[in-house]
């Protein structure tokens, strides 16, 4: 098991889904704080997809109020560069660099593949933590 | 960290150091709170900066240091950090995603002791201990400077003068801070009364209540470095004095000497980074005290060169000595005019040796755009406290000429505004409106000049003014509404 939660966290290294902010939070997990790599990840995750909610809503919305978006994406990548996680946190930035030039494809289609990348993210932290249990 | 090692740890600073941390993002908050308990700070956290200020305010001192995020939902970090510095006098981190100067300029501007970028680095919070230790060390030089000085005015709020007057922050300010900080001075720092300072002053007594402030309450309120208790307790003196002047019946003969003497400071008074005065006009810039036979001359006298009071970019409040003009010229101008009700920034105060203070209203700029009545008002009476503090002794000559005279009227106009760009919009039109003011106190109040050159604190002066004018209005509600008087604005022009 041991083994394979260390494969499992290579990868996401490798791969570039994490970088070396997710081993400092690693490195604050103790004894006193046993669960706290998960316990980040739960709340990133649960923020998160509120956030991605509401970008979701406001890009259906189609007005593209590009100041507010960026906005939102600021506290995405925000927490996102808190927690390593790296690839979110490059769409985030791509994202806030359509805002700025208020290209609304470009937004549009980052976003699809900012979320992507989150949820992709979170199934392999999902497993990394299962197995880390185990 | 346990109970237990709270308590072993509270003597071990940094060990044990108490922060507060705001940040509305949940994923952020958590791993700065852990961070700063692997540096062995005691943390408190909350999500939002309402309630980060009230557990400030419940007990400032509970907290040794204050972490805050800048882009929070609910309050605006820069904002939080204002209040904080002036409620409190913590030092407050900035935290945030935006590496942009800007910001940071901005975190600095606000009173920020240190900007952080995120994510956080444990190595950088295991240094914000040195923040809470240097602003300690500032209070103690603070107090050493002040107690060795028998003079109230002993505390220089440099710091803030120099924000508003020259808008250079760092060494500026670090210089003469280390001027003032020598505790060996003989000479005793004044205590420039910037108009942010009394502001600041305004809003603790706001706060606290006139009646009920006390110096050491409001010092802690104002939560402004070096300066003493008993800085504030002697303006506190002067404001409730103005207060009461003003609010009384403008016929006091009772003022004049008190006005003397503050004349005398008046003059004294240095501009705040030099203080600009457009023009020979007599503008008073300064707070004058409010004084019935005034020599409006004196105070604003044309040939006044100097005399403007502290320039509305420093913010500070300088009565610039003025000559007193020769009684003659003030008694040629013949203040027998109504007084056009004035908004409060303009008029132009003249004070009739007949005890008439004639005020002539100028349209001044707004005296203080971002002040409320209250901090206009408390501003100028605090103004002139301080505008006073140069006593001339030949003012109280020329004072006591005009008192004895009355045949003169000398219409001072000050032409605040005139010589200023900016006005300050003396919204007070009822204040003003004298025929014949009979014992008209000038009420020389000390302001910041809102414009560059113009005491734009004018405004304060002519509210000052307006309050003294003989009861055409309430003086109360005078006193309530803007005090503002233009000092700046006010064209305090002498008829001559």
């Amino acid at each position: 098991m041991q083994r394979q939660v260390a494969l499992i966290k290579q990868s996401l290294f490798d791969q570039g889904y994490l970088d070396e902010q997710f081993m400092e939070l690693e490195e604050l997990q103790d004894d006193a704080n046993p669960n706290f790599v998960e316990e980040v990840a739960t709340l990133y995750f649960k923020d998160s997809a509120r956030l991605i909610n509401n970008i979701d809503q406001a890009l259906e919305r189609g007005s593209f109020d590009f100041n507010r978006l960026d906005s939102y994406m600021h506290q995405f990548k925000g927490s996102s560069t808190s927690i390593g996680a790296s690839k979110v946190k490059t769409e985030c930035t791509m994202f806030r660099e359509y805002c700025r030039a208020g290209n609304a494809e470009g937004c549009l289609r980052t976003f699809k593949q900012l979320k992507k990348e989150h949820a992709t993210l979170r199934k392999k932290l999902e497993q990394y933590f299962q197995a880390s249990k185990r | 960290m346990t109970v237990e090692q709270d308590f072993e740890a509270v003597d071990q600073f940094p060990v044990g150091m108490r922060v507060l941390a705001v940040d509305d993002d949940q994923t952020c908050l958590r791993i700065l709170e852990t961070l700063l308990h692997r540096c062995q700070y005691h943390v408190t956290t909350t999500d939002s900066a309402q309630t980060a200020l009230e557990l400030l305010r419940e007990n400032k001192n509970k907290f040794d240091l204050v972490i805050s995020d800048v882009d929070m939902p609910d309050m605006d970090g820069f904002k939080l950090l204002e209040l904080v510095g002036l409620e409190m006098d913590l030092p407050v981190i900035m935290l945030s995603a935006h590496s942009d100067p800007k910001y940071v300029m901005k975190g600095v501007k606000h009173g920020a002791c240190d900007y952080l970028l995120k994510p956080v680095r444990i190595e950088e919070l295991k240094n914000i201990w040195q923040h809470v230790v240097r602003k300690s060390k500032f209070k103690k030089m603070k107090s050493i400077v002040t107690n060795s000085e028998s003079d109230q005015n002993g505390v220089k709020a440099n710091r803030k003068r120099k924000d508003q007057y020259e808008e250079v922050e760092g060494e500026d300010e670090e210089e003469r801070g280390n001027e003032n900080d020598d505790p060996t001075a003989q000479k005793k720092p004044r205590v420039l009364w910037t108009r942010e300072l009394h502001n600041k002053f305004l809003a603790a007594v706001d706060h606290l209540g006139v009646e009920k402030a006390q110096p050491k309450k409001i010092l802690e309120l104002m939560n402004v470095d070096k300066l003493t208790r008993e800085n504030v307790a002697s303006h506190l003196q002067k404001f409730r004095s103005a207060l009461k002047k003003i609010t009384n019946e403008a016929n006091q003969q009772a003022n004049m000497a008190a006005i003397d003497s503050h004349i005398m400071q008046m003059s004294s008074l240095n501009a705040l980074g030099g203080f600009h005065h457009q023009q020979q006009i007599p503008q008073f810039q300064g707070g004058v005290a409010t004084m019935r036979h005034y020599p409006l001359g004196r105070l604003m006298f044309p040939h006044v060169s100097s005399s403007l009071p502290r320039n509305h970019n420093d913010g500070g409040y300088i009565l610039q000595g003025m000559p007193i003009p020769p009684l003659d010229d003030l008694h040629n101008n013949n203040n027998n005019k109504a007084f056009p009700s004035f908004s409060s920034q303009q008029s132009s105060l003249m004070v009739a040796p007949n005890n008439q203070l004639v005020l002539q209203q100028s349209s001044y700029p707004s005296l203080n755009p971002g002040l409320s009545p209250h901090f206009e008002i408390n501003k100028r009476l605090e103004d002139w406290p301080n505008a006073l503090l140069p006593a001339n002794t030949p003012q109280s000559d020329v004072i006591s000429n005009m008192n004895t005279t009355n045949q003169t009227s000398f219409c001072r106009n000050m032409d605040f505004g005139s010589s200023n760009a900016a006005q300050a919009d003396f919204s007070d039109p009822s204040q003003m409106r004298q025929g014949t003011v009979n014992n008209l106190s000038l009420f020389m109040g000390q302001q910041k000049v809102e414009n560059g050159s113009m005491p734009s604190d004018a405004g304060s002066l002519d509210d000052i003014v307006n309050s003294m004018m003989p009861k055409v209005q309430s003086q109360t509600e005078f006193f309530e509404g803007d005090l503002g008087f233009g000092w700046h604005n006010s064209s305090l022009r002498t008829c001559i």
